[in-house]
């Protein structure tokens, strides 16, 4: 009986959490802990004091290569995580859909494209897709080092998928990094992300 | 021949594997000319002044009525126009047509959670000057667990092009545009296309191009309407929700409604309708994304007998928004 009693109390404990879940920029980012493509796992509660970024990703995906291809994505990872910002690419493209790697395909796609985020989370469920509701790819988040989201949007504010586009757009992600490490709040907290569905599991 | 005695031309670049890549010229009697693309049509090059006829009564007769379209992916798209000709001081309407392959789809102004409206730059001489393009009203697009908006199939995106006084009787003119979207189903695949269209520009008042007057009385259907002045749309937010209330002083039992701003709402959230006495109320989910109060919910509302556009105010949350974890 007491058993049971305690068994609904954390019934009703998981209930309100997963509610209280929800990615909202202002809230606490939700925890949680994945699996990278070099099978080291990343908690989010680990990286308190530092800055996070999460990019969704698919290899496939037009948008995704608009900034791949063109070399931006890769250039944004090394020059914030030379300042010390935790970048994490997440694959939440279920098995048999456009841009699910392996982890070995993956570790193959990262040295080829000179990719350099700390860690690419395989995430074939969609757990951490759907725990931040990431839509698209690509989809950013940004944590700051009190472990609150500060943004959650697109990458820039040119909605296409033209390479050519990219040097007169304004990243929204290196504006927002700047301004919260100088201490002013993020001028463009939220915005539309742009790009193709994420590929989750039906 | 979709506009009709016109001078028409168009052609692929950086298209799927059926680019059409070869044009075949002929001559109308009157100095016109068409261009066609073999690879749509079928037909060949004429030389003999027999198959040439066959070939312009074939046309006439709408057996080759797709033969200016350039190929995208899974589709095709094409510049009409709903009238045969130019007249200096009366504006026209064009229409970028786009057939898609079943199950394939372009977006709408507002996308939704994923994808990208077509979007067209032009090109066009002096003395016409074009409009935005006008969206109809959109198909909710559900690609679990996101919902976009947009078309599949066969639509027509009507532009309305006007008129300046630069423009003088005598010619013709030349409307190009480059062409880019989208082009998704699970998946999405970049699309481009140049496409141009020449129509003479006359003195005298233009009659409507029997090949396309169908389809532009469709789209014209297929814009939003005003919401008549009666209906004196109103939203209250909520909280969590905006509460939409429309009198139509009629009973009402399938609405919903499609945000011409982004994150406003959130889009894959059902939309639940609640009849009133004056008409019905609409419960649309606030987004996660929206920070700060609007002022207008701004957008499309789509009735099984028509779409209206809704420009509401918002009347401010009668508590505070209370915080999830209270």
């Amino acid at each position: 009986m007491k058993r049971g009693f305690a068994f609904a109390v954390i019934l009703v404990v998981t209930a309100v959490s997963i509610v209280a879940l929800a990615a909202r920029v202002g809230e606490a980012a939700p925890n949680f802990t994945a699996t990278d493509s070099n099978g080291k796992a990343h908690s989010l509660s680990s990286y308190r004091g530092k800055f996070v970024v999460l990019e969704w990703h698919n290899q496939g995906c037009p948008y995704t290569k608009k900034h791949y291809d063109s070399g931006n994505m890769e250039r944004l990872q090394k020059e914030w995580t030379h300042k010390g910002v935790i970048w994490l690419t997440v694959i939440s493209s279920a098995p048999g859909t456009q841009g699910y790697v392996t982890a070995e395909e993956e570790n193959e796609y990262l040295r080829r494209m000179k990719a350099a985020p700390t860690g690419a989370l395989l995430d074939p469920t969609g757990d951490l897709g759907h725990l931040y509701g990431a839509k698209t790819t690509p989809h950013m988040f940004i944590i700051n080092p009190d472990g609150v989201l500060i943004y959650d949007g697109a990458i820039d504010d040119k909605p296409t998928s033209d390479q050519a586009d990219i040097p007169t757009s304004r990243n929204y992600v290196s504006l927002a990094l700047s301004e919260a490490m100088a201490g002013k709040p993020v001028g463009t907290p939220t915005s539309r992300p742009y790009g193709c569905s994420v590929k989750y599991a039906h | 021949m979709r506009a009709a005695g016109a001078l028409v031309e168009s052609s692929g670049k950086g298209g799927g594997p059926n680019k059409p890549n070869q044009y075949a010229s002929a001559s109308i009697p009157g100095g016109l000319t068409v261009s066609f693309s073999v690879d749509l049509c079928r037909a060949q090059p004429a030389r003999k002044p027999i198959a040439l006829a066959v070939l312009l009564l074939s046309m006439a007769a709408g057996v080759c009525a797709d033969e200016r379209a350039v190929s995208i992916p899974h589709g095709t798209v094409d510049l009409l126009s709903e009238q045969q000709s130019i007249q200096p001081g009366r504006a026209l309407l064009l229409g970028l047509h786009f057939r898609l392959e079943k199950g394939w789809h372009i977006y709408w102004v507002n996308p939704g959670d994923s994808g990208e409206p077509p979007r067209l730059e032009w090109r066009l001489p002096a003395g016409l000057r074009a409009g935005a393009i006008e969206w109809p009203a959109p198909g909710r697009l559900p690609i679990p667990p996101l919902v976009d908006y947009g078309y599949g199939g066969e639509v027509l995106l009507p532009v309305r092009i006007e008129t300046t006084a630069a423009l003088a009787a005598g010619g013709a003119a030349t409307l190009a545009a480059e062409m880019k979207a989208v082009v998704c189903r699970e998946v999405c695949i970049p699309a481009k296309a140049h496409l141009s269209l020449s129509l003479p520009v006359r003195a005298e008042r233009p009659r409507e191009s029997a090949e396309t007057l169908a389809l532009f009385t469709t789209a014209r259907k297929a814009l939003p309407k005003p919401a008549p002045s009666s209906w004196r749309p109103t939203a209250r937010d909520l909280g969590d929700n905006f509460e939409l209330s429309v009198h139509t002083s009629q009973t009402i039992s399938q609405a919903w409604f499609a945000p011409l701003d982004p994150l406003v709402i959130e889009n894959a959230a059902p939309q639940k309708t609640a009849s009133t006495k004056a008409g019905f109320r609409l419960i649309l989910k606030k987004s996660d994304q929206l920070l700060k109060p609007i002022s207008r919910l701004h957008g499309v509302l789509v009735l099984p007998e028509g779409a209206y556009l809704i420009d509401a105010p918002v009347a401010p949350s009668p508590v505070r928004r209370p915080k999830e974890e209270q």
